[in-house]
């Protein structure tokens, strides 16, 4: 069941970002230029990056969504070795390049309605590679063909195998927050 | 197997539903002005109170008065879908909006708030696994898994059968049980992932839509459906094991369970029933007169053996489910019998009636003939045996109708046969007339012969008046008589106690034996005695028996002594002596029974008969609740509430406490009393009967405040709710202070005493150096060789210079004069040493001629110094250099910086040094460090020798 489920994700965000006008007639919201920061607010360091290359897209018809973001296009950081590390170290960003988050609004909500909404998303978020079930709450905002959307969630290190050497623990707190931004627009096949 | 074919032979007699006997209910009303609200959920939390989530918000029940709880957000009505108590003793409040909510320590209410924020569909239920985890279902959403932190979701895409959950459960086992429209689904964790699993109908479900599931430890997994009545599903192989076909009652909305005993059922339309699962009955229970309770929302089982229903008439409902009331039954029971298999008998003054299995109406037997029935008994050919007030007794078979009489007299002495009792094929009749044993040989009925043997006062009983024969489990016979104690027959020899230890015992009307072998019996005036074989002990008053009128005693299935008196019925713990008092909050009417109108059947159930009809006792297990459950609500300082379970420290000026507790005895709350003690303030226990203690003025120290509550006054072994707490002193008497203050006091007195000791010491050192200094300086002047050098210089003048001599003698005996005023002082103005030295470079002007030069440049009154200072240097000068008319000797004095004075002279040692006593500068610096911090320097600088003495002021 869950496969079918995970097929069914991945043959959509290919058909978003490599076949598009596979589907027809259906409406999709993407974008290309998502942001997506995070924060490590640990005892002895503040570190937060930003990324404005969160691509994603979300069916209103079948309730479905696909985010990614590719690891390497994170900036900020308090210094190049510390963005290196981050890459190198600890996201193995050659092994696996982009964090995804795929599944399902729980909510039964048409969000091809304009409006405000607070849906909950449940799906699996992949990072370094370890997928987990998550839930995470979004505010959503639909005003005609654009739709916003916002929220926040935390990782945390050890969920996704993401080992860091426990001195660095003064500096790298064990969860991470996560901020979401993005306006995706209507896009029919 | 068997329980399928009585359900069969029940169906084939045409009674589906069966009545039988009847739990009291009583009916507790809402507040007037909520009047309106449906309870949906009902919880009994570990604190005892009753929880009931209504569709307007959450009230708790403490036996009187319903209280509604406020939630923390403005808006509602809050309709409460479900409620849950965990094991943390944490409160769960589910709302239709799908909100969560639990109770913090101060009982108020808490959104729960979590990342994920809250479901968007009805929660149905709660319920916590074994690993801690808590589970939520929704009506909408599927199943919600609070682990390690986190909210995870179980839906259809999970493989959930529907997301729209009626009801949840959570087993022993961590298997959560999730009734849908489309069957179970039965979920749980495996190594960290999900594992669902669905029973349905081809699992053996009888009907597909599921409602209600009750996942009570001690009965299995019981599930109510929609059409399909309810079945029972074994939690290990998830087969249904048991359930009940052709069910035509509708919904089952509620559920809940005796363990083995009985499952009572909520419908949606035809009000409540229950399931007796030994004999297989299924009868309705009708809550209320008039409009009937068709619709049950909520069922709940409590701790002290109650039931509490709601419906969808006003108020909500409970029943001591130990005490149900035979339907039918004649009044006046004079006697009750009720046999293994189900059949009850009761003696009246106008009859036998007979009670027959599965039917609640009674039959009259031998309605012929007219019977005074006071005593029955059942031999081992199920003959009924009926003592009759002065007619002997009669055998009677009930299969056939047959009977045959045994009047008073060749072989029963008295015709009045007050009680009876046997083992065997051995009968024991008590009459009024001694005691008769019949020994059968075959069916009385079937021309067996009965042999008999009587006993009374001849035989050693003390009177021939028995009011009850007891057979214990040892084989002995226990008589109770009128006015001459108990006897017991044992190897053919009767013993007789007319004495309880000291005590004399006269009549003994009743008799039984507990679960130990130890043999009870009551007495008319001095309540209860036990007697272990060796010793006799009593219960009475002071032990809590409400009433010494004890008509009867009997043993439950439990161990437990029921006893029954005119006040209504005591349940005592023949080990701790603990008490249960039930009357009129039960059902039991006060009304004064006859005598030993009680019979336990083998089951454990005591039938007691009384003026109003039979009772039927049960023996529930297992452990039911004895005490209230007493707990601290709330501890206030100076009227403001405290967070007490943290908090165990107040400041010496919250020392006005006031503790509020309560112990909720749901069986009969206002029977409920108090006693509290606050440990190292009130000598002994105070007893009360409000729920609040107040203490002021609490003295700083140490306290431990102690509370408990009992429902029969007796605070024999109720467990007593603590709470210590410390009232602090103020700062200035809190030990590290007093030592701080005495620290620093002992400090600063020992600075005044070392500054005055220095001080001392320094006058005294002073006092030497300054007597030390004079002796130098008149030693050195009154010193030969100085007297020598002036004398010859006076001898060179006389004759020369008359004139210049007599001064010369004058200034000799002015420099004298003034060394002998100034020796005695500190300190003298500078002025006066300035002339002292003019008297004395004059005098060395003299003899030195131009050799020796003084020049002096101060302003005479610019300050003080030591006395002689400037007298001794230059005196120090003239002793340690050359004064010749090639190498002349010139001193300065002069005045730098203001404050300091310099004496200086052009050095040209002499090569012979005269003996010093090394007295002279040494002692002018410690004579100044005395006097002043500022230094006396003494420094060889350009040819010359420097000494700069400090200005004193």
């Amino acid at each position: 069941m869950k496969e079918i489920i995970i097929f069914q994700t991945l043959s959509f965000m290919l058909s978003l970002f490599v076949l598009p006008g596979y589907l027809s007639g259906q409406q999709v919201f993407i974008t290309n230029e998502g942001t997506l920061k995070f924060k490590s607010d640990a005892p002895l360091e503040l570190i937060q990056a930003a990324s404005t290359e969160m691509r994603g897209a979300i069916s209103p018809s079948e309730r479905t969504f696909a985010f990614s973001v590719p690891m390497a296009s994170f900036q900020g950081f308090n210094s190049p070795l510390q963005r290196e590390h981050f890459n190198e170290n600890y996201m193995e960003s050659n092994k696996f390049p982009d964090a995804t988050f795929t599944g399902r609004i729980i909510e039964e909500v048409d969000l091809r309605q304009p409006g405000e909404y607070t849906i909950r998303t449940k799906g699996m978020l992949t990072i370094h590679g370890i997928s987990q079930e998550r839930i995470i709450k979004t505010n959503v905002l639909v005003e005609g063909t654009k739709c916003t959307i916002s929220g926040t969630f935390t990782v945390l290190l050890a969920d996704h195998a993401i080992t860091i050497p426990k001195v660095v623990h003064q500096k790298i707190a064990e969860e991470i927050e996560v901020e979401v931004a993005a306006t995706l627009r209507i896009k029919s096949n | 197997m068997r329980s399928w074919w009585i359900i069969g032979a029940c169906l084939l007699v045409g009674l589906g539903v069966l009545p039988g006997q009847k739990p009291f209910f009583r009916v507790h009303p809402f507040p007037e002005e909520f009047r309106q609200v449906r309870i949906n959920e009902m919880l009994q939390a570990s604190s005892n109170y009753i929880w009931l989530g209504t569709t307007d918000g959450l009230f708790r029940f403490d036996g009187e008065v319903v209280l509604s709880v406020e939630f923390p957000q403005p808006g509602g009505p809050f309709s409460v879908t479900a409620l849950y108590e965990d094991r943390q003793q944490t409160l769960w409040v589910g709302l239709e909006s799908g909100a969560i909510y639990f109770m913090d320590h101060s009982g108020a209410l808490q959104l729960w708030e979590i990342e994920e924020g809250h479901p968007a569909a009805a929660i149905t239920a709660f319920g916590e696994d074994p690993a801690h985890q808590l589970w939520i279902s929704t009506y909408g959403e599927g199943l919600y898994c609070w682990k390690g932190g986190r909210l995870y979701n179980f839906s259809r895409e999970d493989g959930m059968s529907g997301e729209e959950i009626y009801d949840m459960g959570v087993d022993s086992f961590g298997q959560v049980w999730c009734g849908t429209d489309q069957g179970i689904s039965l979920v749980r964790w495996k190594d960290g992932s999900k594992v669902v699993e669905q029973l349905s109908l081809d699992q053996g479900l009888p009907d597909e839509i599921v409602r209600f599931i009750l996942t009570d430890g001690q009965c299995g997994i019981w599930v109510g459906m929609h059409d399909g009545g309810l079945c029972r599903i074994n939690p290990r192989s998830h087969k249904v094991d048991f359930s009940l076909p052709d069910w035509d009652l509708g919904v089952v909305s509620a559920l809940a369970c005796f363990h083995n005993r009985e499952v009572w059922i909520g419908t949606e339309t035809n009000g409540l029933f229950r399931l007796d699962l030994k004999a297989m009955e299924l009868e309705p229970l009708p809550l209320s007169q008039g409009r009937p309770t068709n619709k049950i929302y909520a069922l709940l089982r409590d701790s002290e053996g109650g039931v509490w229903v709601a419906g969808n008439t006003p108020g909500f409902y409970s029943t001591n489910r130990q005490f149900e009331f035979v339907e039918n039954s004649p009044g006046d029971i004079q006697s009750v019998l009720a046999c293994p298999h189900g059949q009850v008998w009761i003696g009246t003054q106008k009859g036998l009636f007979l009670k027959p299995v599965l039917r609640d109406t009674f039959l009259s037997i031998l309605p012929q003939l007219p019977l005074n029935v006071i005593s029955l008994y059942e031999d081992t050919f199920q003959n009924i045996w009926i003592g009759t007030f002065g007619d002997g007794v009669y055998i009677y078979r009930h299969s056939d109708g047959k009977f045959s009489h045994i009047g008073e007299g060749r072989q029963l002495q008295n015709g009045s046969v007050l009680s009876m009792d046997g083992a065997g094929p051995t009968i024991w009749l008590a009459t009024l007339g001694g005691v008769t044993e019949f020994i059968l040989e075959g069916d009385p009925l079937d021309n067996g012969t009965i042999r008999s043997k009587s006993y009374g006062q001849e035989s050693g009983l003390g009177t021939n008046f028995i009011y009850r024969v007891m057979v214990d489990s040892k084989g002995r016979t226990w008589f109770c008589t009128d006015g001459k104690g108990l006897s017991v027959l044992e190897n053919g020899a009767i013993t007789t106690y007319s004495h309880a230890d000291s005590i004399p015992l006269k009549a003994v009307y009743s008799i039984a034996e507990d679960h130990m072998g130890q043999i009870w019996f009551s007495t008319p005036d001095r309540g209860l005695f036990k007697f272990d074989g060796q010793h006799f002990s009593t219960i009475s008053l002071k032990e809590g028996i409400r009433n010494l009128s004890i008509s009867g005693i009997a043993t439950t299935a439990r161990g437990q002594l029921l006893i029954v008196h005119p006040s209504g019925i005591d349940l005592l713990n023949p080990q701790t002596g603990h008490l249960i008092y039930f009357d009129q909050e039960v059902g039991i009417p006060d009304a004064e029974p006859n005598l030993n109108t009680l019979h336990a059947d083998n089951s454990g159930n005591i039938w007691i008969g009384l003026p109003t009809g039979l009772i039927r006792f049960t023996s529930l297990g297992p452990q039911l609740r004895i005490h209230p459950e007493t707990h601290l609500e709330r501890v206030s300082a100076m009227l403001e509430p405290v967070n007490w379970w943290e908090k165990n420290e107040f400041s010496h000026e919250e020392n006005f406490l006031v503790f509020e507790y309560v112990g909720i005895w749901l069986t009969d709350p206002e029977s409920v009393t108090y006693r509290y003690q606050l440990d190292s303030w009130d000598r002994d226990w105070i007893y009360a009967n409000d729920r609040r203690a107040t203490y002021s003025a609490l003295p700083p120290g140490r306290y431990t405040f102690r509370v408990s509550s009992t429902e029969n006054g007796a605070f024999k072994d109720e467990p007593i709710v603590s709470y210590s707490f410390r009232i602090l002193p103020p700062v200035w008497r809190r030990p590290w202070f007093i030592l701080l203050a005495m620290a620093a006091l002992s400090a600063l007195f020992y600075g005044i005493v070392k500054n005055r000791d220095a001080r001392i010491k320094r006058i005294e050192k002073l006092k030497q150096e300054t007597i030390k200094s004079q002796y130098e300086a008149l030693k050195s002047q009154i010193n030969p060789h100085f007297l020598f050098n002036s004398f010859n210089t006076l001898v060179a003048f006389i004759e020369e210079n008359p004139k210049l001599a007599v001064k010369y003698v004058e200034r000799l005996s002015d420099f004298y004069r003034v060394i002998l005023a100034y020796r005695e002082k500190e300190r003298i103005p500078l002025e006066e040493e300035l002339q002292l030295v003019g008297d004395f470079g004059y005098l060395l002007n003299q003899r030195f001629g131009d050799n020796f030069s003084l020049s002096i440049q101060v302003t005479p009154n610019a300050g003080f110094v030591v006395p002689l200072a400037l007298q001794m240097l230059v005196e120090n000068a003239v002793k340690h250099n050359v004064v010749s008319k090639n190498k002349p000797l010139r001193i300065r004095i002069e005045q730098v910086d203001d404050d300091y004075l310099l004496v200086a002279n052009n050095m040209q040692q002499k090569f012979t040094a005269e003996p010093s006593t090394g007295f002279g500068l040494t002692g002018i610096i410690n004579r100044y460090a005395l006097l002043t911090d500022r230094q006396v320097v003494v420094e060889q600088k350009e040819g010359e020798f420097r000494v700069r003495l400090p200005l004193l002021k």
